[in-house]
């Protein structure tokens, strides 16, 4: 091919090619970093919650006025629960002190044995009087849930019971005893001497914790079955018939308002509005990076067109002299095709040095992660594309410039 | 060689109808000088962009080499010309950021020659109007009459069966003029028909034949007349 | 001469419409794009309180267990209720203030509001002295009901306009968790942002202002729950007592001194407390005791995430992309004006003044650009707003950024500008009058 005298004659005059060039390198390296982010982003947020069909499921949070006593209080959760299975649509209830991805809830770190000095791992604390893995539908892949009598009543002002068994994560298990099996295992909460020891009876597939942390603790949770008492408000969990969320959270707060002697506050959240939440800002930063990513590939193609057109107009005497000389018009387009090979080239070459300079900066100064090869590859595929298509326009132009314009005068 | 008959050329734009010319007709045969004169507008430029393929006509005939060029499509005209003719224009048309061999390298490669054949055909053309040893150097480095040359050492680098010039030494000084004119006479005195378009009369006489053009059709075909220039002029010498 | 060049900047502008358009579309995105990102940064890093932040200051002393304490470990970012207690009855600098968040089923007087949960803090009474809180109605607790803990609450104005609606409510009683509270006092809209002083525990220094305040000392008496992080290193007694006394860290606490080389002092007299404890057997890490003023403690808790950050980097990567496609463009508009710039230069121009014109050409660009980029700017932190209650606090322009917004924007320009004006000062006169 013309490489060779296409070269010599960029080289030559290349303040045009040169701008060209790092217009391709500059959006080449911002584009490859940022969809990269944006896939992992997005892969964060698409992780599951452990929770069998999760739009089904619902918080609710019940607020008093004043805490009653223990008994009291006891029986009046009872009936709230109560109260919650009688609303039609409602498939199963649950008392729980916190949810997974709603950002806010307690964690303890966890031990294999009294002798440990440091945690071995921090996992999130779910507490229920009932049961979670029928309500939430989590997999049991080792062991059994919950019996009804494994959960003590606990007046948390007064007392330091703790129940006596736990279901733990596979993740969980995985850290705590790598390649064996959990069952029959005892975990400490915390290294303190008089930490609280536990047994574990089952393991489930997953569950998320609240805070769903990128790294693996967001999948280190821990279940203990429990009644508590104490504070003036208690916090459940509903499963809905699927379709019918709206309407069951609508119903199960009015019951049990209409239930009350007293006035109560009623909370209610869906796991649905729960999941945005938590990865709202990554939803955000990922639509600002693919509306950036649109920005620069437009800017890009503008730069080339209009670099392009402007040769061509520089040139059309020349073209007209190469048509003269016996070029066809295929030969004139080929050859701007080249010249524009030729620059996004070299600005893809650039481009990718850039790119990989710029993620380490990325991943050394804002905690990102490192740039896979795919993606520079993707990248420097795209902005080929780009440059040919974005040429083809002023090149088709220039094709169909006359040989006349070889003899003109000016 | 070349052959127009009953040849006619109409501009079309907007509103305006130009018709530069009106049954042309020419022959020229094949290793002939032929000049070819005119006052501005009279249809001479349109006359050349037809006879080197450069434009279409709009009626008539034109056999270029044995060959009917009517109908023919962009691409077999480009071809043709590629083949066949070699051009040199007022302006010498070199191409500023092309070394002179890659100047005289651009028609070689829509011709689709090998890399070892075009070396040599460069190589020859330009020792031929002696600036080998310039090769590498750019037009800008250059006088007007050595980058004329270099256009004509372009055109002929083809072994074109016409040459084509139009005003070849418009843009040059009467000694480099002179030089170019001893150039182009030397190429057709080795066989190559050549056709040169000027508005200057003492060139014109030069050649064998003169073609003169008014209102786009020809208007006389006058013999040679020796010139001032021609050495070989007997006693019948007259200045026109 | 100024002037004129400026007018023909302007008149140049309409010559070639579509390559105008380009140019300013293109710079207008590109500074828009980093003056909402850097608004939004300047918001976020800014300093909520520059009168004082180099004279307040938060105490972190590390009471976590000896066993399997790597020296350097992070500590807690709060204070036990024993380390508050002893810094409050420290008399060290000119004021102190514990507090720590809580929340109340409030009962409104209004029948058609029912009763709902408001967020607010529990303070010490130097709270608002410190944090130079504007009041609408009303003041702060005398220091009696400071330290009696007494019921008393100053609200926020918001809170206050949706229970009372425009009068003034002090003097009245509000229920909440089931006690009368008298209000003696309304905040106005306190605008201070990053929310410093509670920017620990409900992830959000940029989150809604806190609707309510009450005594430290009355929080504690009714043994009110904490709304916000609490962390224990060892297993706790059950109780509220019991809390207080264990070595869970849940409450902030902050110094303030008279001035800024008090500091020396204070860090002196925290390490010698922190000794004295050890003497009693607490603070066995024998940690450094860690003093951090305002600037300093943001900085600590992270307030700017590395996605702001990022976002803002991107901003100004794009800005560059911006920047270099305008070289070119302003390449391509001024080569084609070589001819006029030979006939200038043939008439008597220098190449200096060819130069100041082209220039003062690309400012004309820069200006019309800056335009046009301070609405897309105003229209992307709108869209950002959007996004959550966080960013609406945050995603505003002020007075600065929009000076910013055209500053930008013509430097740019200008800059852009360089390489293709010189380009044209280049022009022989005589090439260009030849060939016509």
């Amino acid at each position: 091919m013309e490489f060779r005298p296409i070269l010599s004659a960029l080289l030559r005059n290349k303040t045009g090619p040169v701008l060209v060039a790092i217009q391709v390198a500059l959006s080449l390296a911002i584009l490859a970093n940022a969809l990269h982010i944006v896939q992992v982003r997005q892969a964060t947020a698409a992780r599951p919650s452990g929770l069998e069909r999760e739009s089904d499921v619902f918080a609710l949070q019940v607020r008093h006025l004043k805490a009653d006593s223990h008994n009291e209080q006891l029986a009046l959760h009872r009936r709230e629960a109560a109260t919650m299975r009688a609303v039609p649509g409602v498939l199963s209830v649950a008392s729980t002190t916190q949810m997974p991805l709603a950002q806010s809830g307690s964690y303890s770190g966890m031990a294999v044995s009294r002798k440990q000095v440091n945690d071995t791992a921090n996992a999130a604390v779910y507490v229920t009087a009932d049961s979670l893995v029928k309500t939430w539908g989590l997999h049991l892949i080792e062991g059994r849930d919950f019996r009804p009598d494994e959960a003590p009543e606990i007046d948390s002002n007064t007392s330091s019971d703790f129940p006596k068994v736990a279901i733990v994560t596979r993740a969980l298990a995985e850290k705590m005893w790598p390649g064996a099996s959990a069952i029959g295992k005892m975990t400490y909460f915390g290294t303190d001497a008089k930490a609280d020891e536990v047994q574990v009876i089952g393991v489930v597939e997953a569950l998320q914790s609240p805070a769903a942390q990128v790294n693996a603790d967001g999948g280190y949770s821990i279940m203990v079955p429990a009644h508590i008492t104490g504070p003036a408000d208690e916090s459940f969990t509903v499963r809905a018939e699927p379709g019918q969320l709206d309407r069951v959270m609508k119903e199960t707060e009015a019951a049990l308002r209409a239930a009350s002697p007293t006035s109560i506050i009623v909370r209610t959240r869906s796991m649905v509005e729960m999941r945005a939440n938590r990865y709202r800002a990554d939803n955000g930063l990922s639509w600002m990076l693919v509306t950036v990513s649109v920005l620069l590939l437009l800017i890009t193609a503008s730069g080339i067109v209009g670099m392009a057109s402007l040769w061509v107009t520089q040139r059309r005497k020349q073209i007209g002299v190469r048509r003269a000389l016996g070029a066809r018009r295929i030969d004139i387009l080929r050859y701007f095709i080249t010249e524009n090979i030729l620059i996004t080239s070299a600005g893809v070459t650039a481009g990718v040095l850039l790119a990989l300079a710029l993620n380490q900066l990325l991943v050394s100064k804002l905690e990102m992660a490192r740039l896979p090869a795919g993606y520079l590859l993707a990248g420097a595929g795209i902005f080929w594309a780009l440059g040919v298509a974005a040429v083809y326009g002023p090149a088709w132009r220039a094709a169909t410039i006359s040989p006349a314009m070889a003899t003109r005068s000016a | 060689m070349l052959r127009m008959q009953n040849l006619s050329k109409v501009y079309r734009t907007h509103m305006i109808e130009t018709h530069a010319l009106r049954g042309f007709a020419i022959e020229v045969k094949q290793g002939e000088f032929v000049t070819v004169t005119g006052p501005s507008g009279s249809g001479k430029t349109s006359f050349l962009n037809i006879a080197g393929l450069l434009e279409d006509f709009t009626d008539g005939e034109y056999v270029l080499d044995g060959i009917n060029v009517k109908g023919m499509d962009d691409n077999a005209r480009s071809r043709l010309r590629n083949e066949k003719l070699g051009f040199i224009f007022q302006g010498f048309n070199l191409i500023p950021d092309l070394s002179l061999f890659d100047n005289v390298d651009v028609p070689l490669r829509y011709r689709g020659f090998n890399r070892a054949e075009r070396k040599e055909r460069i190589e020859d053309a330009l020792a031929k109007v002696g600036l080998a040893s310039r090769m590498n150097h750019f037009p800008a480095e250059l006088s007007g009459g050595q980058q004329q040359r270099v256009a004509i050492a372009r055109a002929l680098a083809g072994s074109p069966k016409l040459l084509l010039a139009d005003e070849p030494t418009g843009n040059l000084d009467t000694q480099m003029a002179r030089g170019v004119m001893e150039l182009l006479e030397e190429i057709n005195a080795q066989g190559t028909t050549i056709i040169m378009v000027t508005h200057d009369p003492e060139l014109a006489v030069r050649a064998q034949r003169n073609v003169h053009i008014i209102d786009g059709q020809v208007s006389d075909l006058a013999r040679k007349t020796p010139s001032l220039y021609d050495t070989n002029a007997g006693a019948n010498a007259h200045v026109a | 001469m100024f002037q004129y060049y400026f007018l023909l900047g302007v008149r140049s502008l309409r010559r070639n419409p579509a390559l105008t358009a380009l140019m300013v579309l293109t710079l207008a995105i590109g500074v828009a794009a980093s003056i909402a990102t850097l608004a939004i940064l300047h918001v976020m890093s800014g300093d909520p309180m520059p009168s004082k932040s180099d004279r307040l200051f938060v105490p972190l002393v590390d009471n976590g267990p000896v066993e399997g304490y790597t020296p350097g470990d992070r500590t807690n970012q709060q204070l036990s209720y024993k380390d508050a207690y002893n810094f409050l009855n420290s008399k060290q600098g000119e004021r102190r203030v514990a507090l720590y968040g809580v929340a109340a089923a409030v009962e409104s007087p209004k029948k058609d509001i029912g009763m709902f949960t408001a967020r607010g803090m529990a303070p010490t009474g130097d709270f608002f002295a410190m944090f130079d809180t504007p009041f609408l109605y009303g003041q702060g607790w005398s220091p009696a009901d400071d330290a009696s803990g007494a019921d008393v609450v100053v609200l926020s104005r918001a809170l206050s306009e949706k229970l009372y609606g425009n009068t003034n409510p002090v003097g009245q009683r509000l229920t909440m968790m089931g006690f009368q509270y008298q209000i003696v006092g309304v905040l106005d809209t306190w605008d201070v942002v990053p929310r410093f002083h509670r920017a620990v525990g409900r992830n959000s220094a940029f989150a809604d202002e806190d609707e309510y305040y009450v005594p430290f000392a009355s929080a504690i008496r009714h043994e009110t729950e904490h709304n916000g992080n609490m962390s224990c290193t060892a297993n706790t007694d059950p109780g509220f007592q019991a809390r207080l006394a264990s070595e869970c860290t849940w409450i902030q606490f902050w110094f303030e001194t008279r001035s800024a080389g008090d500091r020396v002092e204070l860090q002196s007299w925290l390490d010698s407390y922190a000794s004295e404890q050890r003497k009693l057997g607490r603070l066995m890490r024998n940690a450094p005791n860690k003093l951090y003023n305002l600037m300093e403690w943001l900085d600590y808790l992270k307030v700017v995430g590395n996605d702001s950050r990022l976002s803002t980097w991107l901003a100004f990567g794009f800005l560059v992309l911006c920047l270099v496609n305008t070289i070119g463009l302003l390449l391509a508009k001024f080569s084609v004006r070589a001819p006029e710039v030979g006939i200038r230069r043939a008439l008597g121009a220098s190449r200096k003044e060819i130069f100041q014109q082209f220039l003062v050409e690309s400012a004309v660009i820069g200006l019309v650009g800056g335009v046009l980029g301070l609405l897309l700017a105003f229209g992307a932190l709108a869209l950002i707003a959007l996004q959550s209650k966080e960013l609406t606090i945050v995603a505003h322009m002020d007075w600065l950024m929009l000076l910013l917004t055209f500053a930008m924007s013509v430097t740019a320009a200008i800059l852009a500008g360089l390489l293709p004006t010189w380009r044209a000062c280049q022009v022989t006169p005589a090439l260009q009058l030849k060939s016509q």
